[in-house]
Order: structure tokens, then sequence, then C-alpha cells
């Protein structure tokens, strides 16, 4: 079995170097981004006729995205599920897989989020938000693991039984919303909208909903355990590790680092965000899911690169049978990574229901077509949590600016999916770039030499 | 990247690839359904009733043949075409199009009748043209470029969602001329009259016949001609076959053409046989079902046409339950199709082995 | 003296690599002409230029007297040259029939118009392979199924397939490699025979014993260079080693007595089938001992491969028992066999050994990863790791710019010292290398062969499997031999004779012998 083409030497994305490595890397994606553009105008222009027109749309696009009155609050909106989705993409890719059903996963984890989130409506916000989120996790892991289970055991290409799953799951979500789950006091087909306790606090609605202490304590805790892995990932990093080797030590600092920390949200932050806070009504629909998503990145990043597992899944992704030769079980390696990749879909799906929809439910048009845009992304960003990050954002800024730039010139919605296309076209056979700008002399001499590993002896 | 190709773990259930393990599922599929549906309609389906739904299979198997034979034509030659879901929709917005609008210049100097067989065939040639050149986009990004397969392929699929949706948006969502229509069904005269056959093989539109066609041909060529040979032999062992003289680049070319070409008459099949309208994503997965059929025949042109209509047989069942119980929601029987190819897949039906050098690109040393 | 193909001044760059040195090369019509060199030496460049598959940057090549170019394996073909790779090129699920005609099929007339999809006339070409078959006493039968062949049975079907083609100069590269002695002896009758018939024969081997037996000039290549063209009256193995090499080869290793202790490994009668549900191993029954060396020879293909995998958990047993150390490891998977103290230099080492796109760091701890101190519970240590990398690559030397390097950059050599680095970093009770040395260059083996004496020395069990013979002989203390899945006979080292192993690696056992 031959090595992939696409996955370049394997070295730890180390945050501290970012910057560094954020620029070369950056070139072909960006290159490949730009160009699709442009080639993205000129069907405009052609398409329209006009010169004006492509203007109109490119500005109608930047003004949406970041201009306008919310525009940057919506643009962060549509990021979010586009980060969860092409982690999930991006895990299933490192592991050699393909899960083309994030999209049915999306919509699994979304009923099950949408039915804890009515069914239970007396608990307080500190259970009930992460047990919803839980359900939508269980649910997108269990599509997703069924694939995975079968690819393992039977060899069923999981191009197509994730895609066969996203079918089932549309079919079965539009069942579902119109029939045992439906709202019954409501025209429209949808789910009972959620109860409040298990809504995705939006930005500008967190000093009103840290008022109520349960909701400030569960705020504390979280942040509390955030500020412990900072603390542990500092120490890890700089000199201060050979001071603090001790373990005992490290994890004294670092909880004390926590305590004070969730004191602080805990007894300062309620009050203080009374007098001031920055997120204005401007920010109603941008929620914490923000924050979960990229809690989430940094997650996929640890997990792959920092543990026993995502060394496993890597490998298994690489060179499957010198996987087996290290003693790792294929089979448990498959199922889990395409669970842990349903689970991100699932929660992608949950965050949706309960943070962005109007009425905090499912309704029965719940299209989203986020699903393939996440491999998109995840393909765009070669499957790097940071990159991903990048690139979600700027898919969500593309997605978020279409509406103005159709209101502004006409010109259609979808124009954005060639562009994207395009741009993945060009990542993903970064030959062709080269071809089209014409680097002609690199060209002729690459021709004359063939690509070859060891000339025979 | 590479997708995971098979580790030899623990031994897995199969009965083997044995072919007439296949015949007597397929067998077995019919009977099923026919008791089924027979059971769930309690009794309210009569003969004719059957007749329909035999019909309604072949007719509803002929855009799954079209795939699997696109995909035969495709991975014998060592190329992975997840591309023609992408293909067939790109197939059936162009169709539709140059049906719609070269009818529309056609009738100004012919009489409506002719204008329309005319704009048909316009519009089978244009959207041939058009899966054709989302065809060598895979085929260059493959061979040349050397990308993962399947990736190149989703490429093609995001592409081809993203053109389709724009120009239909932009061009056809309203506001449109009257068209021609569909093709009619033509009757083959004599074989159409002979009972419970006639209805179901001779009485349909003029894709399905090309399509059954298409496979006895693709049969022929495969084993019995040298283009085949040299077809099979790149696609099992590129470098035997280039050590031999055989140009395994421009094999694998034409046979993603020839493989695209199938793929258009599969597309244009949904615009200008099926309906009489474009909507976006309207191919609905069946360019994935028709993978599953290829594997599901073992990349033979026969086996996949078996595949095809056990596939068609979960569609036409689908359907004629909805009418007889509409007590069932819809839902529950549409998602058969799905869970039937899900099934296939698993192998329940015997291991499939694929040509042995798919997915990977050929280095000329 | 006519000569059949002359090269003079070939010269072939890749990049980074002057793979073929102005070299110059001459065929004489009807003799059997050797071309010696280790690997990476250039004689597969130089052939496939011949063949078409490259084209030369400088050079001319001639054919008959005549000047001309070969710019394609087709070119190569109709002007005689056929050539039989050391991996065949054989299409698996076909026919012999289908392979033969394969590029140039024969159609029914009456088709003829058809071109391209014509009808295939499958008759005509099996009638002329039984003709060819009978003329140079090659038997194969033309509807067999490639994949059903024995490795022999493929190799006759390729010399068929180039005479098929009117082939008058065969160019046969290292065909050797898969047959015992005794197959050998008759393919090198099969040689003569084609000589004699007024074909002319190049002859591609890295074994010396090979070309005193069966060739008329013999011409050594070393690092992309021709060192020279010797008859074989006037050379010997050592001098011929030493133009291979460079410098003077030392053929034998220098090893102390083995002092076997108690029994690390013991098999018993165990059967093992092959991916095609054949039964490979019929019932191997051995014992290694710490301290000792027991090495397995056996042509390829004998189910040496199938024994190692399901010794080591790749692959399932079917009946029989396996011990480490009294350890039951039959049906336990890699991860536990490792765990009883046993290491594992794969035949593959791009297969199962590495995974060519993670840095060296990674590759060391491959199969380690999750163990103290690489790893506290859930998360790796990085520190350790690569703390470990580098002592490891000082200590066996593997040449690599840094840690980060994909393994993909390393030589042969080096890729292989890594995995050896691996195994032997780790206290080791048993040590089963499988083709420890395949394809690397000398230097790379001796030091790999003084590694495995040294575990050895150090107490460990070491079982030996490999299909070079000679290094059977100089490495093991016992040696068995392998041949259709049991082993033949057991023999003691010191006393073995070529002769004796290559009976056996025939079948043909010593009470059989004794008529």
């Amino acid at each position: 079995m031959s090595e992939s083409k696409m996955t370049q030497p394997e070295l730890i994305p180390s945050p501290k170097t970012t910057f560094q490595r954020l620029l070369k890397p950056l070139g072909t994606p960006l290159l490949s981004i730009a160009i699709a553009f442009i080639i993205g105008g000129l069907v405009i222009w052609l398409t329209s006729g006009s010169f004006q027109t492509m203007l109109q749309a490119y500005e109608g696009l930047l003004k949406g995205a970041f201009l306008k009155q919310r525009g940057l609050s919506e643009t962060l909106v549509a990021t979010i599920p586009y980060i969860f989705l092409s982690l999930a993409v991006a895990v299933g890719f490192k592991t050699g897989l393909f899960n083309i059903g994030v999209e049915g996963q999306f919509y699994i984890g979304a009923i099950c989020a949408a039915y804890v989130g009515q069914v239970l409506p007396n608990v307080p916000a500190i259970i009930h938000l992460p047990l919803t989120l839980l359900a939508a996790v269980l649910g997108g892991a269990l599509w997703a693991g069924i694939p995975g289970y079968l690819k393992a055991r039977t060899g069923a290409h999981e191009v197509i039984t994730t895609i066969m799953m996203n079918y089932i799951a549309f079919r079965l979500v539009e069942f579902l919303v119109s029939g045992p789950v439906k709202d019954q006091y409501s025209t429209a087909v949808q789910t009972p909208p959620s109860a409040k306790s298990a809504w995705l606090w939006s930005l500008a609605s967190i000093p009103q909903r840290l008022q109520d202490p349960l909701n400030a304590l569960g705020a504390a805790l979280f942040i509390a355990f955030l500020a412990y892995l900072l603390a542990r990932w500092i120490i890890g990093r700089t000199s201060l590790k050979t001071r603090w080797q001790q373990g005992h030590q490290k994890m004294f600092i670092c909880s004390g680092f926590a305590l004070i920390i969730g004191l602080l949200i805990f007894l300062a932050l309620p009050p203080i965000s009374r007098i001031y806070w920055p997120f204005t009504d401007q920010y109603d629909r941008l929620h914490i899911g923000l924050l979960l998503a990229v809690c989430a990145s940094v997650l996929v990043w640890w997990l792959l690169w920092k543990t026993t597992l995502g060394f496993e899944l890597r490998t298994v992704g690489a060179n499957a049978n010198a996987a087996r030769y290290a003693g790792i079980n294929i089979t448990r390696s498959i199922v889990v990574a395409m669970a842990i990749s349903g689970a991100l879909a699932g929660v992608a799906g949950g965050v949706e229901v309960l943070g962005v929809s109007d009425c905090h439910c499912l309704p029965m048009f719940f299209s989203s077509g986020y699903g393939f845009d996440s491999i998109a992304i995840s393909l765009l960003a070669k499957n790097d949590p940071l990159g991903i990050l990048a690139a979600a954002f700027l898919f969500g800024a593309m997605r978020n600016g279409a509406d103005l730039m159709e209101l502004n010139s006409g010109v259609s919605k979808y124009i954005i999916s060639l562009i994207q296309a395009l741009a993945l076209l060009f990542v993903a056979a970064p030959a062709i770039i080269r071809t089209l700008v014409s680097f002609r002399i690199r060209k002729q001499i690459k021709e004359e030499h063939p690509i070859s590993t060891r000339p025979g002896g | 990247m590479r997708t995971i190709t098979q580790t030899k773990e623990e031994k897995r259930f199969s009965l083997r690839g044995k072919w007439w393990v296949t015949f007597l599922f397929a067998i077995f599929a019919l009977l099923t359904a026919y008791w089924l549906l027979n059971l769930i309609i309690a009794g309210q389906c009569n003969g004719n009733c059957v007749i329909n739904t035999l019909s309604q299979t072949l007719r509803l198997a002929t855009p799954i043949a079209f795939a699997a034979l696109t995909g035969l034509l495709c991975e014998r030659a060592g190329i992975v075409n997840i591309g023609i879901e992408g293909q067939m929709l790109m197939g059936a917005m162009v169709g539709y199009a140059i049906n719609l609008f070269s009818f529309q210049v056609f009738k100004q100097w012919i009489d409506p009748a002719m204008a329309g067989s005319l704009s048909r065939l316009m519009a089978v040639v244009a959207g041939i043209l058009s899966t054709v050149i989302l065809g060598l986009l895979l085929a260059v990004v493959s061979i040349k470029y050397k990308t993962d397969q399947v990736i190149g392929g989703t490429v093609i699929n995001i592409l081809s969602l993203g053109v389709t949706g724009y120009f239909y948006r932009q061009f056809l969502s309203q506001n449109l001329p009257a068209g021609p229509g569909t093709f009619p069904i033509i009757p083959i005269p004599g074989l159409s009259q002979i009972p419970v056959l006639g209805p179901i093989l001779f009485t349909q539109k003029p894709l399905t016949y090309v399509m059954l066609i298409l496979v006895v041909f693709i049969h022929y060529m495969l084993y019995f001609t040298p283009w085949g040979l040299r077809m099979r032999a790149v696609g099992e062992h590129p470098r035997a076959a280039d050590t031999l003289g055989i140009n395994v680049f421009k094999t694998r070319y034409i046979s993603v053409v020839l493989g695209s070409i199938v793929a258009g008459l599969g597309g244009v099949w949904f615009t200008l046989e099926a309906v009489d309208v474009f909507n976006p994503a309207m191919t609905n997965g069946l360019g994935f079902i028709g993978l599953a059929a290829m594997i599901f025949g073992k990349w033979n042109p026969f086996g996949a046409l078996i595949g095809a209509l056990i596939f068609g047989l979960g569609s036409s069942v689908t359907s004629t339950v909805s009418i007889f119980r509409p007590d069932i929601p819809s839902q529950i029987p549409q998602m058969l199709p799905y869970v039937l190819t899900i099934i296939v897949l698993t192998g329940v039906v015997g291991r499939a082995i694929p040509p042995a050098a798919e997915n990977t690109p050929y280095e000329k040393q | 003296m006519t000569f059949a193909l002359q090269a003079t001044g070939i010269t072939k760059r890749f990049p980074g690599v002057l793979a073929n040195d102005h070299v110059s090369f001459d065929l004489v019509k009807g003799e059997i002409h050797s071309l010696l060199g280790e690997n990476g030496a250039g004689k597969s460049t130089l052939m496939n230029i011949l063949y078409g598959l490259y084209q030369p940057d400088q050079g001319e090549i001639g054919i008959n007297g005549a000047t001309t170019q070969i710019k394609s394996p087709h070119d190569a073909i109709s002007q005689g040259i056929g050539m039989v790779h050391q991996h065949f090129m054989l299409v698996a699920p076909l026919t012999v029939t289908e392979n033969i005609m394969l590029g140039q099929e024969t159609i029914k007339e009456s088709t003829r118009l058809l071109g391209q999809i014509a009808v295939l006339d499958r008759r005509t070409v099996a009638r002329r392979i039984l003709a060819l078959s009978q003329e140079y006493s090659l038997m194969v039968d033309p509807n067999a199924i490639i994949q059903d062949l024995t490795v022999g049975a493929q190799q006759r079907v390729e010399i068929v397939k180039a005479l098929y083609r009117n082939a008058e100069i065969l160019i046969l590269d290292e065909p050797t490699a898969v047959l015992t002695p005794q197959e050998a002896d008759e393919l090198f009758v099969i040689m003569r025979t084609l000589v004699k018939q007024g074909k002319s024969i190049i002859f591609i081997t890295h074994k010396l014993r090979e070309v005193f037996a069966v060739a008329d000039r013999i011409s050594v290549m070393r690092g992309g260079q021709m060192i020279g063209t010797v008859k074989p009256s006037e050379a010997s193995q050592e001098t011929l080693a030493e133009m291979m090499v460079g410098r003077k080869v030392i053929l034998q290793i220098d090893k102390d007595d083995a002092h076997p202790g108690q029994s690390v490994l013991r098999v018993e009668n165990l059967t093992v089938e092959d991916d095609r549900r054949h039964m490979v191993v019929n019932g191997v029954t051995l014992d290694v001992r710490a301290g000792e060396i027991l090495g397995i020879a056996g042509v390829q293909g004998n189910g040496q491969t199938e024994l190692t995998e399901a010794l080591t958990g790749l692959r399932r047993t079917n009946s029989g028992h396996t011990f480490i150390l009294d350890h039951e490891t039959t049906l336990a998977n890699p991860r536990k066999v490792q765990e009883t103290g046993a290491a594992h230099i794969p035949e593959d080492r791009h297969k199962h050994g590495l995974v060519l796109s993670f840095p060296i760091r990674d590759n060391l701890v491959l199969n380690t990863y999750y163990r103290k101190p690489f790893a506290r519970g859930i998360e790796l240590v990085y520190a350790t790791i690569e703390q470990q990398a580098e002592e490891l690559i000082e200590t066996f030397d593997i040449r690599t710019p840094s840690i980060l390097t994909p393994a993909s950059s390393l030589s042969g050599g080096n890729q292989q010292k890594v995995i050896i680095a691996r195994e032997l970093s780790r206290p080791v009770k048993l040590l089963i290398a499988s083709q420890p040395t395949r394809g690397l260059d000398v230097g790379s083996i001796e030091f790999i062969h003084h590694r495995i004496v040294e575990a050895r020395d150090k107490g460990a069990a070491v079982l030996l499997i490999s299909a070079e013979l000679d290094e059977i002989m100089s490495l093991s203390d016992r040696i068995a031999v392998m041949y259709k899945g049991r082993i033949l006979d057991t023999l003691d080292a010191k006393s073995a004779t070529r002769e004796e192993l290559g009976m056996l690696m025939a079948g043909v056992s010593r009470e059989k012998a004794h008529v």
C-alpha cells in the first residue's frame, strides 16, 4: 500500500511558531482562493453581462460579511458550525477515512438536541445545557459509528455508506419532525421549542444570564477548567517547566491558578458585566458556541498530536499495515475515529438548534448544505486545526455575505459554491496553479526529470 | 491522502464472490418484494399493479445502471470516479436548458413535433458534452497531477452543485418558456404486445433501451476485444501494460471519457425522460447508488445491471406502497433504497475485489 | 564476431543521482553476458534504457551494427529486444494467452474493420504458444490463469512472452531471485538452449556464484559506472566482489560459537492459510533457544512469509501452538507478541516496518509509543521520545539531517537501520528477522549482520528468515529448510553444504536421496 500523496511530513503544529508556520504553507491555499475569486468574478461578468454587476457583487459580499451592522456577528455565527464540521471531516481524513456523512450526522445531532432540549422543562441550565449537547454528541457519534463499524468489519466503502446514511438521516428527521416530535401548538412544522435552560447563551445576553448564581457557577467551573489547561500548557512550554518539573507541584500550581480564575468569574464577573459589557445587542445572535468551537479545535489538535490515541489514528491513516505491525487495533481505530468525527458533527447540529435558530427548535426545512462545504474547508486547510479556524471563518464570511451580495447585485448566492469548488480544485492539485500562472521555466525542468523515487540499481 | 484499503485482518463472513449467490440473492429479493408488496397492500395490488411496478423498476433502474456502467468503465482502467453524481447532475441541467432553449429556436423554422425531437437530441449531445468536460477534469487531476481520485471526485461533485445551483437560480427557476417535454414512450412494434413482458421490457422510453443495449455492448467490449483487454490490464497492472507498449495514460483518459459519455446519458435521463423540470440536487444520491450497484455486480456489466434492477425494485416498491397505503408516512419506505445499498456494500452478498490498480496514480518510472 | 547489441557512453541522470555514467556495454551474438553489481549500481537503469522505458541523456545504441533509437518498449520489442523483469509483468487475473498477446492482439480476420473493438482470437494465439513451448522446452498452459501458477511457471510465461514477440535479445533481470538452486540450474539449461538457437542473453544478477555457471562474459557495474568486463576463466568470486564493492570484501562474517540456553520460541505443528485460503504452512514445528541463530532457508513462496506473520501476530494461525518463553502466543496480536519480549524486523520495510510520511522520531517509537516513558497515560511525552531518537541515531549511525526528517527521505539502508534501531533498543528475548538485508548495499548488509550476531551474543534467540542462502549459511548456527509449508530438515550450520541445502530447498529430503 503506497503512502499518501497529500500528507506532508507530520510535524506537530505548534501554536508557538504560529506566525512562521502560517506564512509558508499558507502560500498555496491563499493563492488558490485568490485565483478562485478572480475566476468567479469572470463568471459573474460573463453571465450578467456587465462589469458593474461584478463589482457590486463583491462589494456586497464584503459589506455583508464584515462591514455592515451585524456583519461580523453573523459571519461568526455561520463560522461556528463550519468549524465543528470541518474538524469532524479532518479527524476522519487523518485516519484515512472519508466521512462525507457529516451532513447527516449534523441532522441527527440537531434532532437529538432538539428533543432533549424540550423534553425536560424544569432542569437548571447548568445541567440541561451540557445534557443537550451530550445528546447531540451521542447521536452524531452513533450515526457515524455505524458506517465506521461496517467499514472496519466488512470493508464497505465509507464514502458510499456515509452518503446513504445522509439520505436516511434526512428522511428520518423529516419524519420525526412532522410526526412524533412535532410541536402540537404551532402551525409551523417543527419540534417544540427548547426550554430556555438549554439555550446556548448569546453573547449579548451573558450579563443577564450571569445573574442566576447557578449559571454563574457553571460558567465559573467551565472557565476554571480552561484556566487549568492553559496554566498547564504555559508551564510546559516555558522554562518554568524545569522549576516545577514534579508532577504534584505542577498540578498544585495549575489548580491554584484555576481556582483563582474560577472565583473571579463567579464573584466578580456578574456585577461587572452588568455595568460594562462589550457585546451589545448587535451580538444577540452570536452565542457561546463560538467558544465551544475554538475549544473543540484545540481539543482536536491535542488529541491528534499529543495523545497515544491520536498517534494511532494518524498511523492508521498513513499506513494501515504498519499500524497493525505496531500493534494498533485497526477496527477500534476506525470506529473511534468515525465516532469522534460524528460526535463533532453532531455537536454542530446541536449548536445550530440551541444557539441560532429563531425558535430554538428544529424546523422541517432545516437545510444546511454545511456538510459539503466542510469537506472543502478541511481539504483547503489540509486538515490542520488552526488552518480550519481560518478557512471556516472565510467560508462563514462568504456564506453570510452572499445574502447581501444577492440583494445588491442580483447575482445568485450559488456563485459562492462555484468559487469554493474552484479554490478546492486548486488546493487539491496545486500544480494546476503553477501551470496557470505559468512558471514556464520551472515547468520545463520538472518535465525533463520525472518524479521518481529511487532509480533502479 | 489515501483512504484505507483493506488489510487482511480477521476472517470475514462472505460467500466468496460466487456468481450463483448473486443470482440467488436477486431472485430472493424479487420474491420478497412481491410478497411484501402484496402483504402491505393487502391484496389491493393486482396483476396490473405488479406489472406496473416491474415496469417502473426497469425505468428507475436506468439512471442507476448508467451510473454503474460509468463507474465500471472508469474503475476497470484504474480511475475511481466518485464524481458520477456531480456529472449526472450537470448533464441533467445542461440537457434541460438546451432542450428548452433550442426548442425556442427550432420551432420558428419547423413544426413543433420535429422541433421537439431535434431539441431533445441536441440536449442529449449537450448534456454528454458537459459530463465529458467534468470527466476530463477528473482525469487530468488524477492522471496528470496525480491527486487522490476520491478527492478529485468530491471536487467534481462540489463544483457541479455550485455551477448547477448558480445557473438554475440565474436562469432556470422562473419565467421559463414552454418546452417540448420529455422523450415519449416508444413501444417496440410487435414485441410490446407480448403479455407481461411486453409492457415491462418493450414499452419504455428510449434511454432505457439504450441502457440495455449498452450493457451488452460494454460486456462485449470488455471481454472480447483488444481494447477491453488492454483496459483491464491497465486497471490491474499498469506497469505490465506499459512494458508491452500500451500507453497507460491514454488508455485511462479514453476510459474516463467513455465513462463520462455514459454518465451524460444518465444525467439527461433525469430531465429528458423522468420529469420535465430541473431541481437543484435532483439526482438524489443515485450516482452513489450506481457505484454500489457496480460493486455488487463485481465490475461486470451484467452484474451491474442486476444491481441496478434491485435498487430500482426498492424504489418502485416504495412508490407503489406510498400510493396504496397513504397511512404510512412516506419517508419510511423512502429510506429503503439507501438501506439496501448499505446492506449490499457490507458484502453480505459476497466480497468483491476491485481492479488492483485503482486509485493509484501511475508513475512512469 | 558480430555484436547483437552495442551501447556506448550511456549517461542517465535523475534528480540528485547519476545512475549511469558513460557506460558502455556490448553483447556478442549468441553469448550469455552477465551483468553484475550490487543494489543501486545502475544495472536496472541501463536495462530499462535498453528496453525503452527510459531515455538516455547521452550515448548511442546500436543493434546488429546499425545505430538506432529505442524510444519506448514498443520500439525495443520491434527491434527484437525482450525483457523478463525481476518483478513479473504479468496481469494476475488474466490467462496466459491474454497476457502473452497483450499489446499485439490477434483478432479474427472477419472483424478486422472494427479496429480496436474487433473480436479477439484467443485460439490462434494459444496454438502459437504451444508451438513455442515445444520448441524451447518451456512448458506453459495457455489457458491457465496467472494467479494460479507457481513462480517458476510464471517465469516461463514471461520468457515465452518475449519469444512470442520474436525477441532475439533477451534481458533477464535477477531471474533466480525466486528459484531454488535446482530450478536455477534448470533455467540455465533453458538459457543455453535459447543461445544455441541463436538468441543472445543479458543475464543480470548480484549472486556471484551464478555467473560462473553460465556466463560467457561478465561485466561489473558500480556506482553508475562500468568497472570492467572479464571472462569467467580470468576471475574469481573474490575479484568480482572487489570490483562490485570497490574494496576488499570479507564474504564470511566472523562469529564466535553459539552457546544456546533455554528454549525461547517453541512452535508446534503450526498451520496457516494465505490470503487465498490455501494452506501454505503445513505443520511446522521448530524450536529456537536463547543465544542461537536458527536460519530458515528456502525459496520465497514456500510459506516463510506467512509463517513469520503468524508468529508475530500479523496473521491468524489455523491450528497448532506457538510459545514464547512459555507464554502461549498462538492467537496473540502483534502487541502481545511484542510484550513477551519479541522483536520483529519485517520483510517489507515500506509496508510494515515504517510509516514513510512520519518523521524518524515517530518511527522509532512506532510500536512502543504507548509505554512509559514515552507516554504518561494517554498523553505522549515528546521530551523522552526525542531524547531516545537522538540517542538511537548516534548509536546506530543513521544518516539523517534531523530526527524530524520523514522516513521517506532516507536511503534503503538507513530506513532498515531505523527499524533495527527501534527493535534492538529494548531488551530483546526473541528476534525475528525476515529478509533483513533485502535490497541493501554491502555496507548496510555488513552492519546489519553484525547487529544480529550481537543480539545473539547478548542472549537473544534469533529466528532468521532469508532467501539468500549465503546469508543463512554465514549467520546461522542451525539451518532449517522450508519447503511447501513444512520444515524438511534441520541441519547444523557448520557441517551443512550448499548441495545438501539445495536439495532440501527443492523438496528432496535426505531419506529420499538414499535410494
